[in-house]
This record gives structure tokens, C-alpha cells and sequence, in this order.
């Protein structure tokens, strides 16, 4: 069984440690929330397993081979799929083109919007003109398109009407479904844990609570409340 | 010893520079007839260079025209020569480089809205035209063979050059110092940040044709010093090509700094000259600036800098372990608990900070919506909420960033809503950015007598920045990890003596540990420097130990008010924390 | 001066334009894609050109065949400078890239000095003599090239970029690079493509006009200027206003021409053109960051 694993992973920017000595473990078909505060250094910790930043000490690996070396493209043909912060969306481009650039050719596109019906009639629209919620759909199917191994999400619902993001949720367990390793991160922290298989919290760059069944958390409200606000 | 170190530090330039006259002076005896002339174009390439060091190394402008202002101080001083005018030489010099200065405000002007690559555009077709426009005209006095009077005292070469040298240590001097005051650190200011230079209180415009303007000016004495040399000056010393390689000159030596601009005045002269003597043509030269200039230009490296890390590396190394730096912080802390007996604040005090119905709309979208709230003098309010709930919009609001904002702001009574960021920060409104917005080129000291825009005792100064956790005075900011220079922010603006300061997440480059040392050290500040502050902050713990009340954004509206450990426990507070306002209701 | 002169200049002043229009294209591509104003854009087609006139007339290469290794040194040296951006500056910013192509635009305009000296080049016209004569009003072979050059390269880029696999991938890392990279496009080998063949452009665009005009390093490296000015009338963004940028720019420039009483200011009509673009689109900025 294929897996993403992170042993003591650490990121600096500037100053010093934004991350230090994260473990976490992301197998095939599993979601994995990780929850947390506002500069808790969830969205580092992100960009450093797809290569948008390095990490500065302990490893980041798939199926036991570390990808320290590798370049971004290399990850994504890894199969690492990163799904950042915003609307992901290349905006000049029409939905059509943002799937094919991913499922490489109309049979492909197709295939994708079996599983994202609502997209089918926008689908020779500019994507800058449709909605945030469609925008993020699309970003979420030209990810799936891709056929990821591991899709790691960063707030897709920044910005998002909470019911609007509720739509998209169903989706997310839907590509996990088909053997995609998910990593959640997002600020709809009860919204995440409801569809996570495991979940773990950051705080001030490091864990303080380690990665375990999502239910413990949620049924746990004191814990919680703790990790995030402190006191 | 300190106080000796102080006036050495007064007198040393002045003494560097009757040196630098001893040894023009014996240089222009010593050398050869030949070697004199190329040395005063040494000279008259490094007084060009040294003002293009201004705007493209102080005040990071992408500027190709330098010989153009070195055409137009050479262009005056023809004319003047030609119609005879009053004065003499040493007077169309000065007139030149007035002239060249006065075009370089000209050329400055478009420069308070073009930036990077628009204005490099600008500057190389004013080069271009102005070249086009030189060669059909010629210069005055060109078609009838008319030369310059160069000084009655100064009219050999020899005594020529040792004029130049003159020129050169009294230009090199006025820039040290100017470089040395507010003018020079206002320049590496808004080469860094705009914003960061208006929220201290300092005029962008007024910086920006400031340097403009010393710049042309040196490169129209380098022009005029050129026409004084050749006697006839042709369109041919001042082509576009020249002003592109000078750029590259002054970007690969770093000629912001003086003497690598003499440096770079000594390539420029010797590169080509040993071709010719090697028997390589001159052309050649120029290749050889490209390649060195590419190299600089993709490494973002210059020889001086290199150079001067170099040696401070050797130094630090050889004093390591000498110094306990530690040792200081604790009997400053002594110090500054002494103070903080001042009388209380009555609680009827009128608020120091007003803000009603604050409202700020980005196109369809409602960033700030009706936000108010009361900052109490000597009073520490934290300013929380999730990830854009419209924190760092209210600080751009307050501090006058964002002119179009309705609702008013009242500081100390009086509306400042209309205000430029620049006239808030003069009045005592002042505030930190989220972003890196400390210049590295300037020392931690220059620094902050820029930001506190008062006269500082040293000792102040260095009893401040002890207390705040920041490195000494005389360190250089480029050595500084971002994190702490966030702090000397914070230690700059308490300096300047505000009456608000507002802090947009200011520890946030710092481990935890440092984080809480950090906010304890702020809970001090109000009482010792009669400020009131206003900080937004992610860790709550730092929160709940610094601030005494509290205000909380979501979606851009006040979703709660009052005092901080009601506030905190709050559920709506709690739920806007983990994302689910919404999702309950 | 009458109305006929100002026509005939105008259109005298078109073959111009045709030519700043094409460069106009080109830079605007390179800003849109590959974030940078190339400076050297103008003086990479004048060295190639150069070339190719060496290769014809020294070695005794056919014409076709030395214009032909023109276009390609041409496309290897904007390669070239475009692989030394992609590697070093992949990440910096526009000013940045753009500043470091001036040092490429000083060397090979030194280059060209010493390989070919400062006087013009004997180039064998492509294409000469007029073309057709409207209301007693010539039109030059050279004008009719020129401008459909330009039109064509505006057309054949917005086709790729509308309708190609390649194209789509350009938008996409113009777009978003950091997005690009992240579903797996790889940014540097396209990148220097889209270098190379604005590279190409460019040699092209100096072969056919240089038998025509002043011909000299300097008068071709330096028409980035008025390139630079067209290239502002569409932000550096649109290829359809790059281009009437390029030709309005050349009729005025024509028509100034034939006022003499203007000899002096004419030299000046591009840079005034640049000022009161950049002023008009820059109102706004300012701040230099959004925030």
C-alpha cells in the first residue's frame, strides 16, 4: 500500500522555524484533516511537500523514497497534487482548457465530468467569470483529472459562503473514494473533522495534537477548543 | 573612549578627504602627461558614477540616462563658455550642475508613478531622443572650434586633474553626508518599500526627486569637468551605449558605496586603455562589462558588498567571545520599571483613538463594514479575528492608506480622515506592516533616527532597542533575520514617541519562547512612553497576557468588543475561531 | 507642406511603424509570458542580421541559406539569454529579469562593433522598390512587408496561444507559474522557447527592413524605444493594440518628418508617447505593492 509520509519535517522561512519536527503518515483512499490556527504553519508545511518551499531538515517521502531532491514538476509526476490557498484557477483559460491541461485530452475531459456533472455546462466558459464555488470545482476536478496519488487541499473555502463549501465536501470524499490520499487542510475545522478518517492539529508550527482517529477530536470539544485557542 | 570614537566618527570623513587632496595633488605632479589625462577622465567617470550610485543603488531606479545629464551639464558650460557669461569656469560648472539637476527632477517626475522596468524605458528614450537631438544640434561653440577656458589657475592638464580631484573630494564628501543624514536613509527607504517609507512620516515625492536630482547634478559636473578636459565636447562622449554600460558599472561595483564608485570610475578608464595595450580592441571593454554584468544582475551581489561582508565576517571572527551581549538587558530592564509610576489615567479620559463607522468596499466586496471602537491613552487593544476577517484593511484604513474609506478617524479629538499616511505618522499615528518593510541597506541606528524623526540620545536609543530584545545600534540590517528586524520596527516607531501605535502582527518571525519574552516587553511600553497601542496577533496566549481589551473582526464587521477575558470566552468568538460562525447558525 | 506631403510621409513613415509594430509584438509576448521586457530584443535581430550579412558576403554563402542561419542564430542567442533568466531568475521579478537583459543589450551591441565595426552593413534588399501607388501617393514593397509582418506574427501568436496544447500551457504559467508548475508543466524548456522564437522574430524582422534605413547597431538595437512605446498602448498585454501602437506611432512619425519646423522635437515623439501612456495606465499605482 502506497503511502506520503513526513518524519520530523521541518520548514524555515526567513527568521527560523514556521514548522519544526512534523509527523505524519497519509495512506492511499484516507483523509487526513489537519487542523489548526491561523499561522500555525499549516499552509508551509503544505507547500513544502509539493515542493513550492523546501524543507530545511527531517524528510518528506512516498513509498519509502524521499523527494528531497525533486523539483516541482518531478512531484506532480509523482503524483502529489496541490491544490493552494485562493482560487487556484487559471483565470484566462476556459474550463475546458484548465481540465485538459491536466487530463491531456477530450476523452479525458470527459471522464472528469462524469464525476463533476455541474461543470458540464459551464464547460466552454472563461473561468474567471464563473462562480467561486465553480471556480474551486474546477480546481478540485483538474486535480482529480490528473489522477493524483495524494491531493493535498489548502482552505478551499476561503472566501466560500459555508453552504457553497458544503458542496464541494461531497466531492472530496468522492476522489478520496477512488484510492486518493487526501490532506485537508481548512478552517471549517467541525466541516473537516465530519468527513476526515484521521486528523491532527498544528499550533505555533508544531503538533499538539498528533495525528489519530478524526472522531476522537470531534467528540472532544475541551481538546479542541485547547489546541486552538489555547489557555 | 566612546565619547573619543563619537567625534572621530565626525571628523574622520574630513580628514579622508584632505588626504584625498594630498595625494590628487602629488598625483598630479608625479604622474605622467599621458596618465594625467586619462586620470581626470578617471575622475570625471567616477563623479557620474557616484551620482548614478544614488538612484540606482540607494534608491533602486533602473536609470540608462546618466550621460544624458553629463551631455546637458557639458551642453551649459559650452554655452556659457560661448557667450562669454561672468564667473568664469568654476561658476558654468556649478551652473551645470544645476542644470543637469534640474532636468533630473524633470525626467524624476513621471518617477512618483512609473517604477522597475516603466521607468527604465523612460530613462533610455530620453537617452535615445536626447542623443538624436545632440547630434543634429552639436554643442555650442562645436562648428567654430571654440575651446573652454578652463580656471586661469587650473589650465594645464596637470593642474587640470588636481581641479578634478578637487571637484571629485568635494562631491564625494556632499554625498557621504548626504547619505550619512535623513535625505540618504529616505532614499534607501523608498528604494525598499513605499509604504514603509510614507507610514514613518517621510514624503516618497520628496525622496525620490531627491535623489533624482543629486544624481543628474553629479552626472552634469561630470559633463561639465569633461568639456573643461577635451575643450570641444562632441555628442560621441555621451552616447546611449555609455550611459547602459555605466549602469551596468555602477550595479556590478555597487557604487552607492563611495569608494567602489571611485573603482568603478577606475575600470572605466583601465579596462580599455590595458586592451589597447595588449592590443585587443577597445570595443572589447564594453563585452566585458556585459558579462560582469550579467553576472551581477542574476546574483543581486555586488564587488562592494562582497567585499565588505568579507571583512566583517573577519572581524566578528577575530572579537568572537570578547563580548557578552547578554549582559545589558537585565539592568536596562531595571531602568525602564522606574518610570512607570507616572499618574494614572482617569478613567473619564477622552479615547486617544476614535474610529466610527469605518467602511472600506473592494469592488462588490465589503472588506470593512461599520467598524468603530475606542482606544483608551496608555491602553494596549488587540485587534483579532480568523483569516480575512479585514484586520490588516482596518490598519490601512487607519493609518491612510486607503483614501477612499468612509466612517472618520479621530486622533486626540481631531479628524485625520482626509489625511495622507505621511501627515497621520507626523501627528503621532503610526503603525508597523505585516510584510519586511525595514531597509537592509541602513544600520540598525540610522534606522531608527529615520523612523523616530526626533533628535535621539545614544544612550536612549541603545537602552530602547536592549529592551526589545534587538541587536546593537552599529549592527547592519542586512545581517539582521527578518524576524528581529520586525522587532526594531517595533522599537523604531516606540522612539518616535506616537501617541498610537498600531502593530500588525509583530512577533510573528519569532519562536514561541521569544513570542511571550516579546509580549511581555510591549505590556511596558505604554506607561514608558505615554503610547497607546493597538496590535494584531495570532497566538492568543499573547493576547490574553498583553491586551486589556479586545476587538474582534469577522467578514469585516466588530463581532465582539469589550474587555479581553470575557471577550475570549465568548462563544461566538470560539466558533468564529474554528470556522463554524456560519455553519451553527 | 501640404496635405500631399504629410500623406506621403505618413505613409513613408508606416514601413516604420510596420517594423516597431512587429518588435511591439514581440515584447509583448515576452512581458505576457515570460515576465520580462527584453531590452536586448532589438539588438538580438540587428547581431543576427549582422551574421547573416557576414555569412553572405565574407564567407559566400548563398543569400537564402545566410538569411536562414541568421534567423537561427538569431533564435539561439534569445535562447540563450532566456536560459540564463529561466535559471537564475526564475523567481525574481519583472524589473529584475528585465534589468539583467540590458547587460546582453550592451554586449552585443560591443560585440557587433568589433566583429563588424560601426559603420552600416551592405545588406542585399529582400524585397524593393514600390509596391503600388495610391492617389499619386507611393507604398513601398518594404511597407507592404512590414505591416503585414506585423499583422501576421500578432495573428499566428494569438492562434497558437488560442488554439494549441502549447499555447494553453503558455497561458497557463503566464497565468499562475507557481499553479503551472505544481499539476506539472515544466516552466524552462517553454520558456526558452517562447525566447527563442521571439529570437527568430526579430532576426526576420531586421533582415527584410535593413537595406532600407539606416542600417548601423546603434539605429537598430535602438528601436526598442519606439517598440517599447507601441508595446505600452496595449499594456504590454494585447497584441492587437501592440500593433496599432507600432503603425499609429509610425505615421506620426512620418507626418512629423515632413514639418521642418519640428526637425528638432521629432526624435522626441516615441518618449512622449511613453510618458503619457505609462502616466495615463499607472494613475493609480501609487503605492509600489499592493498592500
Amino acid at each position: 500500500m502506497s503511502e506520503l509520509q513526513l518524519s520530523g519535517t521541518t520548514v524555515s522561512r526567513g527568521a527560523g522555524p514556521v514548522v519544526s519536527g512534523v509527523d505524519l503518515v497519509l495512506r492511499e483512499g484516507e483523509i487526513l484533516a489537519l487542523v489548526g490556527p491561523n499561522g500555525a504553519g499549516k499552509t508551509s508545511l503544505l507547500e513544502s511537500v509539493s515542493g513550492v518551499i523546501p524543507h530545511s531538515a527531517g524528510d518528506i517521502s512516498v513509498d519509502g523514497r524521499s523527494m528531497a531532491k525533486w523539483g516541482r514538476v518531478q512531484r506532480a509526476r509523482a503524483g502529489i497534487a496541490h491544490i493552494e490557498q485562493g482560487r487556484a484557477i487559471f483565470p484566462s483559460l476556459t474550463v475546458r482548457e484548465n481540465l485538459l491541461l491536466t487530463a491531456k485530452n477530450d476523452a479525458g475531459v470527459q471522464e472528469v465530468l462524469a464525476s463533476f456533472p455541474e461543470l458540464e455546462k459551464r464547460i466552454d466558459a472563461q473561468s474567471a467569470l464563473l462562480s467561486g464555488g465553480e471556480q474551486q470545482m474546477v480546481v478540485l476536478a483538474r486535480a482529480f483529472a490528473s489522477k493524483p496519488r495524494f491531493l493535498l487541499i489548502d482552505e478551499m473555502s476561503l472566501g466560500l459562503a459555508p453552504v457553497v463549501f458544503m458542496r464541494l465536501l461531497p466531492l472530496i470524499q468522492q476522489i478520496a473514494s477512488t484510492g486518493v490520499g487526501v490532506l485537508l487542510v481548512e478552517q471549517f475545522t467541525h466541516l473537516a473533522l465530519g468527513i476526515a478518517d484521521e486528523a491532527m492539529v498544528l499550533a505555533s508550527g508544531r503538533v499538539s495534537h498528533a495525528q489519530g482517529p478524526a472522531q476522537a477530536l470531534e467528540e472532544d470539544p475541551e481538546l479542541l477548543r485547547r489546541a486552538y485557542l489555547g489557555g | 573612549m566612546l565619547l573619543a570614537n563619537r567625534s572621530l566618527r565626525v571628523a574622520l570623513p574630513f580628514v579622508v578627504a584632505v588626504l584625498a587632496l594630498g595625494v590628487g595633488w602629488a598625483l598630479s605632479v608625479g604622474l605622467s602627461g599621458y596618465v594625467v589625462y586619462l586620470a581626470i577622465s578617471m575622475v570625471t567617470a567616477t563623479i557620474a558614477i557616484l551620482g548614478l550610485g544614488i538612484v540606482t543603488g540607494s534608491a533602486g531606479i533602473i536609470a540608462l540616462c546618466q550621460l544624458t545629464f553629463g551631455a546637458i551639464g557639458a551642453w551649459i558650460v559650452s554655452w556659457l563658455n560661448v557667450s562669454h557669461a561672468p564667473g568664469g569656469f568654476i561658476v558654468w560648472l556649478v551652473a551645470g550642475g544645476i542644470g543637469a539637476g534640474v532636468a533630473g527632477v524633470i525626467i524624476g517626475l513621471p518617477a512618483l508613478r512609473l517604477r522597475g522596468v516603466n521607468l527604465a524605458v523612460v530613462t533610455l528614450g530620453f537617452a535615445a531622443a536626447f542623443d538624436v537631438l545632440l547630434v543634429q544640434t552639436q554643442f555650442p561653440g562645436q562648428a567654430d572650434g571654440a575651446q573652454i577656458e578652463r580656471p586661469a589657475m587650473f589650465s594645464s592638464d596637470r593642474q587640470f586633474f588636481f581641479f578634478a580631484i578637487i571637484v571629485l573630494v568635494i562631491c564625494a564628501l556632499g554625498v557621504f553626508l548626504l547619505q550619512r543624514s535623513r535625505i540618504g536613509s529616505s532614499w534607501k527607504a523608498v528604494a525598499f518599500s513605499e509604504r514603509g517609507t510614507a507610514a514613518v512620516g517621510q514624503s516618497v515625492s520628496a525622496a525620490k526627486l531627491s535623489a533624482f536630482a543629486v544624481s543628474a547634478a553629479l552626472g552634469g559636473v561630470s559633463g561639465g569637468l569633461l568639456a573643461g578636459q577635451v575643450g570641444i565636447p562632441y555628442a560621441s562622449s555621451f552616447t546611449p551605449i555609455q550611459s547602459l554600460a555605466l549602469y551596468i558599472l555602477a550595479i556590478m561595483s555597487g557604487a552607492y558605496l563611495i569608494d567602489m564608485a571611485i573603482f568603478g570610475g577606475i575600470l572605466w578608464v583601465l579596462v580599455p586603455e590595458l586592451l589597447k595595450r595588449w592590443g585587443v580592441p577597445q570595443d572589447w571593454g564594453f563585452v566585458v562589462f556585459g558579462v560582469l554584468g550579467i553576472q551581477a544582475l542574476t546574483s543581486g551581489s555586488n564587488l562592494g558588498e562582497a567585499i565588505r561582508s568579507g571583512i566583517r565576517k573577519r572581524a566578528k571572527r577575530r572579537s568572537a567571545g570578547a563580548a557578552d551581549p547578554g549582559s545589558v538587558t537585565t539592568s536596562v530592564l531595571d531602568v525602564f520599571a522606574v518610570p512607570e509610576a507616572e499618574e494614572p489615567i482617569p478613567a473619564d479620559a477622552p479615547p486617544v483613538l476614535e474610529v466610527r463607522g469605518l467602511g472600506v468596499q473592494f469592488g462588490a466586496l465589503k472588506a470593512l463594514d461599520d467598524v468603530s471602537l475606542r482606544v483608551r491613552p496608555r491602553s494596549i487593544m488587540g485587534l483579532i479575528g480568523p483569516n480575512g476577517a479585514g484586520k490588516s484593511t482596518f490598519v490601512d484604513a487607519v493609518s491612510g492608506f486607503l483614501p477612499q474609506h468612509t466612517g472618520a478617524v479621530e486622533l486626540d479629538g481631531a479628524d485625520i480622515s482626509r489625511l495622507s499616511p505621511v501627515s497621520r505618522a507626523r501627528r503621532g499615528l503610526r503603525r508597523t506592516f505585516q510584510q519586511d518593510r525595514v531597509p537592509p541597506q541602513l544600520t540598525v541606528e540610522a534606522y531608527v533616527r529615520f523612523v523616530a524623526r526626533r533628535a535621539l540620545d545614544r544612550d536612549e536609543l541603545a537602552d530602547a532597542l536592549a529592551f526589545l530584545g534587538c541587536p546593537p545600534p552599529e549592527e547592519q540590517l542586512a545581517n539582521v533575520d527578518v524576524g528581529t528586524r520586525r522587532l526594531i520596527e517595533v522599537a523604531a516607531a516606540v522612539l518616535s514617541g506616537p501617541r498610537v501605535l498600531i502593530l500588525d502582527e509583530p512577533a510573528a518571525g519569532l519562536s514561541h519562547e521569544e513570542h511571550l519574552q516579546f509580549g511581555q516587553r510591549l505590556t511596558r511600553i505604554p506607561s514608558r512612553f505615554d503610547t497607546a497601542i493597538v496590535i494584531i496577533e495570532h497566538d492568543l496566549d499573547l493576547v490574553r497576557t498583553v491586551c486589556t481589551e479586545l476587538t474582534v473582526l469577522d467578514f469585516g464587521r466588530v463581532l465582539a468588543q469589550g474587555e479581553a477575558g470575557s471577550v475570549l470566552e465568548d462563544p461566538a468568538v470560539v466558533a468564529a475561531y474554528m470556522g463554524d460562525a456560519e455553519v451553527t447558525q | 507642406m501640404n496635405g500631399g506631403a504629410l500623406l506621403q510621409g505618413a505613409l513613408s513613415g508606416l514601413a516604420a511603424g510596420g517594423v516597431y509594430a512587429v518588435f511591439a509584438v514581440t515584447l509583448t509576448l515576452m512581458s505576457r509570458l515570460v515576465r520580462v521586457v527584453n531590452f536586448a530584443q532589438a539588438a538580438t535581430g540587428m547581431f543576427a542580421a549582422f551574421i547573416s550579412v557576414w555569412f553572405a558576403s565574407k564567407l559566400g554563402i548563398p543569400v537564402w541559406l545566410a538569411t536562414i542561419a541568421g534567423v537561427v542564430v538569431g533564435a539561439l542567442l534569445s535562447a540563450l539569454i532566456g536560459w540564463i533568466a529561466a535559471t537564475w531568475l526564475a523567481e525574481a521579478d519583472l524589473s529584475t529579469r528585465s534589468a539583467m537583459t540590458v547587460a546582453p543589450f550592451l554586449l552585443l551591441m560591443s560585440l557587433s562593433y568589433i566583429m563588424f565595426g560601426n559603420k552600416p552593413q551592405p545588406f542585399a534588399p529582400i524585397f524593393d522598390g514600390a509596391a503600388f501607388s495610391v492617389a499619386g501617393v507611393v507604398v513601398s514593397w518594404v511597407t507592404v512587408v512590414t505591416v503585414s509582418l506585423a499583422i501576421l506574427v500578432a495573428l499566428a501568436a494569438a492562434i497558437v496561444l488560442r488554439k494549441t496544447t502549447i499555447g494553453t500551457k503558455l497561458r497557463a504559467l503566464s497565468d499562475r507559474p507557481t499553479t503551472a508548475e505544481l499539476i506539472g508543466i515544466a516552466s524552462k524548456p517553454l520558456s526558452i522557447g517562447v525566447w527563442a522564437v521571439t529570437g527568430a522574430v526579430s532576426a526576420v524582422t531586421v533582415l527584410i527592413i535593413a537595406p532600407t534605413q539606416s542600417n548601423d547597431a546603434v539605429s537598430l538595437s535602438m528601436l526598442i524605444i519606439p517598440a517599447a512605446a507601441a508595446a505600452l498602448l496595449g499594456g504590454f498585454k494585447r497584441l492587437d493594440l501592440a500593433v496599432v501602437g507600432g503603425l499609429l506611432l509610425g505615421l506620426v512619425g512620418g507626418m512629423v518628418a515632413q514639418v521642418s519646423e519640428l526637425t528638432l522635437v521629432r526624435s522626441f515623439v516615441p518618449l512622449v508617447f511613453i510618458v503619457v501612456l505609462l502616466l495615463w495606465s499607472q494613475r493609480k499605482a501609487v503605492w509600489d505593492a499592493a498592500r
